[in-house]
């Protein structure tokens, strides 16, 4: 009890009214709301952010910036070369590291051969060489699907019908197995001009089903026609280019190999179309900004046609390396599981990124490779897989950190909303907005400063209030008197008399010379002392409310 | 006389089934903007439904019906709480929902085959054993059955719409969300009641096709993919253009088996459609009305 | 806001009563912090530049931002709270306990009818069972819209669509309206007869907040003019002061 005593010291000299001891407050130090408010409670949170970025020492930027791609003037890396402003030594930066990745990535692909146990050796070589036809197959179809966002679905229609094209000619014609290729880009060349011409009429969904049935139709076709071999469950027997005579494990590695290199071959493909103009102009077409397009002078038309024509012979080339791969080719490459499972490589790695459709055509083939012992079951985990990246994901696997860093804002705008208390301090779009910016600092301090003296009042310090209104006052009751007599004199509470030393009431100052104060209740206070302690628990309310 | 007569008929047939189809992915695209692909899914899971009740429970018409109707809801339903309501107001939604439902149709029909095996089932006679002669032209039980309910329920469904509060709710929410929002439409409840139609047009699809054809774990994407280039032909979201698309495609169906050949039906009808579509990218009812475009 | 201002009229009911909203798209904050309280009976204007956060106060009482926090309170029942996905995926649940929103633009049907058009209006079940003498009142208020009745909306011209996207509102069995610049995009003329109309609206036991960019419109018409400057009401002030005192708002 004996902290929470004060004692006066005027009592010794005998000043009216004073006692010796009174109950008060505990001591509180106001330092305590100061830390706990910079501690916790007001998270610095920054308002835009920078991304990190290792800085590697030295010069050498030149370097780097003068070694270009061959036929274009593109450099290997970006790399941003600078001056630390605070060091003020050379720093560089690698803005995009993708390019590392890739190299590494396919590195690792081509040394693979040399690191797989020898016992699943065959399926191993057989698995790499089927991913690498289908990533070419899925790169060629990301150009329409990606860059253009077209969505069709007959890029796996054109690979066949080249496949089937090449086949037959090979079957009947006696084509070299190193003519296959080409003349299924011829194949191509047609079929891709066919389906090109309603896609400049047709919007997106419409054209996807009728690609949608186009591959239907051809699948039925060869069903049912007998040239194309309707009793043997496809066309077989095309010139291959893996020599008969060679070992069963030197065959496929020739196989891996040579699919290897159609891949890079798609691979450049893919960025010559996107990287450059062409991939420019399909990008700034999308899907229902055509008419924008249009009136900044891009004739999206002709680039539509132009990247089905390319995509086409592609698609063509491969199948016809496909015919000549596999010997020949069946009615599966026609049905509609094919065309989803290639749309699951796609969509599962991320639409509109060459590495997506790469990484979405291993997952998805070491799936459907893998666990083929299950049968119908391995495709209803890849269909699972498809959905729950497409509920879950914008835009694949490649698309996270786009969408944790969007997630990210916007849980922290969330959580700078939650801090607007009442009265608080101001909010950084308010504080942008403000002309004096004292007043920042001035409010966030005011802000403390109340929670502070909130905590003082108490029971005892009103009751020391009620019995004597002015003159010495415990420490608690001196700071909250002295905060609130500092308030500015806007809505400022005054006593005016009614009747001297008779009637007395509350008003409130208007804080404009000229304007009278106004009343604030109706209550008359019989003396002075009463209407003090009637401003003060109104000031308390106040303070309390605020 | 009789051949031509007797392909006549086939194609109405067909025309009124695959209309039906056509009519539940046209309402289905317009009023929840979802492409459903996994029709052909619905299609075959509500036809394995209506095999079960007829295996199991009884073989009376009404009731095989009803089962194919209610399996066909719940399928839509299902399709509905997995493709529409997690993504429906996300960025991208068209697309995702395409391929969402591209992702159902694959673990579906694998679901089906793992379930009931590769081998296609075949449902009761539902509409019994009668025929009439009609100035030469034999008509069995089974076609003027087909096209009376099948015309029946989609009249049926097609006044609903027109008249009733649900019907004014759909064709609110197929021609603006937002809007529909804002005058106090649920969407996503909505979404449940036109996915639940629409799967039940599918399961009577099903239930009449079944008459003529099996009922396979992929049998679904061929009725599908007439039901969608069907759709498309007449415009997707309009009902009358479908109605008008299913009787143009089936009168070329006819006229293309009769003189050209039945391998050719598929070839003629993409070039039939292209044709339409390159003319008019919205299909028959963008020459219906010109409203929808503005 | 001042002592003053917010004196309550004790007879009136409060319809609205918004606490503390803060709403925004995504980073973006457009509400700060606010409070409002709106009276049966009353028509309110809310005034204020572009971009300073009317049409996503309305947005936000109808739960259409990207994210919101705050209580709102329609006619008692708390229809706010933090959310911060799913915009408009409440909507109808506050339609339903009264509120009718008339937003900016061109919000409409296309396909549909006027008469249609005017029916989903009422679509809420209490409204649907008496929208015949609810349309009566509506065309009384909008004629030229009876021999419209049976055009598609997509036809009509962009006052005709006005005269229907606020019948729309109108035929709502709401106790709030919210008018979302009423006249914008029109003819001044059209403008003028379409605030006229607005005015001729009996309010009943109802509320109405109108906002506008035009003061001049709202002059003498309205209880209450609120201001609003970057997402904060600013000041208010009642008809009986000058207009003059409001152009400093």
């Amino acid at each position: 009890m004996s902290d929470s005593t004060w004692r006066n010291p005027l009592y010794l000299w005998d000043v009216e009214g004073a006692e010796e001891a009174i109950p008060a407050n505990p001591h509180r130090d106001p330092q305590e709301v100061w830390t706990k408010t910079r501690q916790s409670k007001t998270p610095m949170l920054p308002v835009g952010r920078l991304r990190y970025y290792y800085k590697w020492p030295g010069h050498g930027g030149a370097l780097w910036s003068r070694l270009r791609y061959w036929p274009t003037r593109r450099r290997v890396l970006e790399i941003r070369g600078e001056y630390n402003p605070k060091t003020l030594r050379r720093e560089k930066t690698i803005v995009d590291k993708r390019p590392i990745w890739w190299a590494l990535g396919l590195f690792a692909f081509m040394l693979g051969p040399l690191v797989m146990p020898g016992a699943y050796q065959n399926t191993l070589l057989a698995a790499g060489a089927t991913f690498s036809i289908y990533a070419a197959i899925n790169l060629c179809w990301m150009l329409i699907l990606g860059t253009a966002g077209i969505y069709s679905l007959a890029s796996y229609a054109v690979v066949g019908a080249a496949a089937f094209g090449v086949s037959w000619l090979s079957i009947n014609l006696g084509l070299p197995w190193w003519l296959l290729p080409f003349a299924g880009a011829v194949i191509g060349l047609v079929f891709g001009v066919i389906i090109a011409i309603p896609a400049i009429r047709l919007d997106g969904f419409y054209y996807a089903l009728l690609t949608i049935g186009l591959n239907e139709l051809c699948r039925v076709y060869t069903l049912q026609s007998k040239q194309f071999g309707s009793s043997t469950g496809g066309l077989y027997g095309a010139d291959t280019y893996i020599p008969q005579d060679w070992s069963s494990f030197d065959q496929s590695l020739l196989a891996y190999y040579a699919c290897f290199v159609v891949l890079l071959l798609a691979l450049a493909l893919y960025r010559i179309v996107d990287g450059r103009r062409l991939g420019r102009i399909l990008k700034m077409a999308p899907e229902k900004r055509e008419a924008f397009a249009e009136a900044t002078g891009v004739d999206y038309r002709r680039a539509r046609v132009w990247v089905f024509v390319i995509s086409s012979v592609g698609l063509g080339f491969i199948g016809g390396f496909y015919a000549a791969h596999y010997r020949g080719v069946s009615f599966s490459i026609f049905g509609f599981d094919t065309v989803l499972l290639g749309l699951a490589m796609l969509v599962i790695g991320g639409i509109g990124r060459a590495e997506g459709a790469v990484v979405g055509t291993a997952i998805v083939i070491f799936l459907d490779k893998v666990m083929i012992s299950t049968g119908p079951l391995r495709l209803v985990l890849i269909g699972a897989i498809m959905l729950g990246v497409v509920l879950f994901l914008k835009g694949g696997l490649f698309g996270v950190k786009a969408q944790f860093r969007s997630w990210r804002d916007k849980k922290k705008s969330e959580r700078r909303s939650m801090r607007s208390e009442k009265g608080g301090e101001m909010l950084p779009e308010e504080a942008t907005e403000t002309k004096n910016k004292d007043l920042l600092y001035w409010r966030r301090y005011d802000k403390m400063q109340r929670d502070f003296l909130k905590t003082l009042v108490t029971q005892e310090i009103i009751e020391e209030h009620r019995k004597q209104p002015l003159g010495q006052h415990s420490e608690p009751l001196e700071r909250l008197l002295l905060y609130f007599r500092r308030a500015p004199q806007g809505d400022k509470y005054a006593i005016t008399v009614v009747e001297p030393f008779k009637a007395y009431r509350i008003v409130a100052m208007s804080g404009q010379r000229g304007v009278a104060p106004r009343i604030v209740e109706d209550k008359i206070y019989a003396s002075q002392n009463e209407a003090y302690h009637g401003v003060f628990m109104r000031r308390i309310q106040d303070l309390l409310e605020s | 006389m009789t051949d031509i007569g007797f392909i006549a008929t086939n194609a109405i047939v067909l025309a009124c089934i695959y209309g039906t189809l056509a009519i539940g992915l046209s309402i289905t695209w317009s009023s929840v903007g979802l492409i459903n692909l996994a029709y052909g899914f619905i299609f075959a899971l509500s036809g394995y439904g209506a095999w079960l009740a007829a295996q199991y429970v009884s073989t009376n018409g009404v009731l095989v019906l009803c089962a194919g109707v209610l399996t066909g809801a719940v399928g839509g339903v299902l399709v509905c709480a997995l493709a529409f309501i997690p993504i429906h107001d996300k960025p991208n939604f068209t697309v995702r929902g395409l391929i969402a439902t591209l992702a159902i149709s694959l673990i579906g029909t694998q679901t089906l085959l793992w379930a009931f095996g590769p081998r296609s089932k075949n449902l009761p006679e539902i509409f019994g054993f009668w025929k009439i002669n009609l100035g030469g032209v034999v008509l069995t039980s089974d076609k003027i059955g087909n096209v009376a309910v099948s015309i029946m329920v989609v009249t049926a469904v097609l006044l609903w719409m027109r008249s009733s509060r649900r019907g004014l709710e759909i064709r609110a929410m197929m021609m603006n969300p937002h809007a529909a929002a804002i005058v106090g439409i649920g969407v996503r409840k909505t979404g449940f009641y036109v996915m639940s139609i629409t799967g039940g047009l599918a399961g009577l699809a099903a239930v009449l096709l079944s008459q003529t054809y099996y009922i396979s774990p992929f049998g679904g994407l061929a009725p599908m993919i007439k039901g969608v280039s069907i759709a498309l032909c007449g415009g997707l979201g309009s009902v009358r253009g479908a109605v008008i698309a299913a009787m143009v495609l089936g009168l070329n169906e006819a006229l293309t088996s009769r003189l050209l050949g039945g391998q050719y039906v598929l070839i003629t009808q993409f070039a039939l459609i292209i044709v339409i579509l390159l003319i008019r990218p919205r299909g028959i009812a963008g020459i219906l009305d010109r409203a929808r475009e503005a | 806001m001042t002592a003053a201002s917010a004196a309550p009229r004790p007879e009136k009911r409060e319809i609205l009563k918004v606490q503390g909203l803060s709403a925004g798209y995504g980073p973006m904050r457009v509400i700060h912090d606010l409070d409002l309280t709106v009276y049966s009976g009353e028509r309110v204007g809310l005034v204020g530049l572009n971009g300073h956060g009317k049409s996503t106060l309305f947005y936000a009482i109808a739960g259409l931002t990207g994210w919101q926090r705050g209580s709102i309170r329609l006619n008692g029942a708390e229809v706010g709270g933090t959310r911060s996905q799913g915009p408009g995926r409440y909507t109808h649940l506050v339609v339903r306990r009264g509120l009718a929103l008339i937003p900016q633009g061109d919000e409409i049907f296309h396909g549909l009818t006027v008469e249609e058009h005017l029916d989903s209006g009422a679509f809420t079940p209490r409204a649907w069972k008496e929208r015949k003498p609810r349309k009566d009142r509506v065309l009384a208020i909008f004629p030229p819209l009876v021999k419209l009745l049976k055009t598609p909306v997509g036809r009509l011209s962009g006052g005709e669509r006005r005269m229907v996207s606020i019948g729309r509102g109108l035929m709502a069995d709401a106790s709030l309206f919210l008018v979302d610049e009423p006249s914008l995009g029109l003819a001044p003329k059209i403008g003028k007869s379409v605030m006229e109309a607005l005015m001729s609206v009996e309010l009943g036991d109802s509320a109405m907040v109108i906002a506008e960019q035009n003061v001049a419109l709202l002059e003498g018409r309205v209880e209450r003019i609120i201001g609003m400057h970057v997402g904060k009401l600013k000041g208010e002030a009642s008809v009986a002061m000058g207009f003059q005192t409001r152009r400093e708002i």
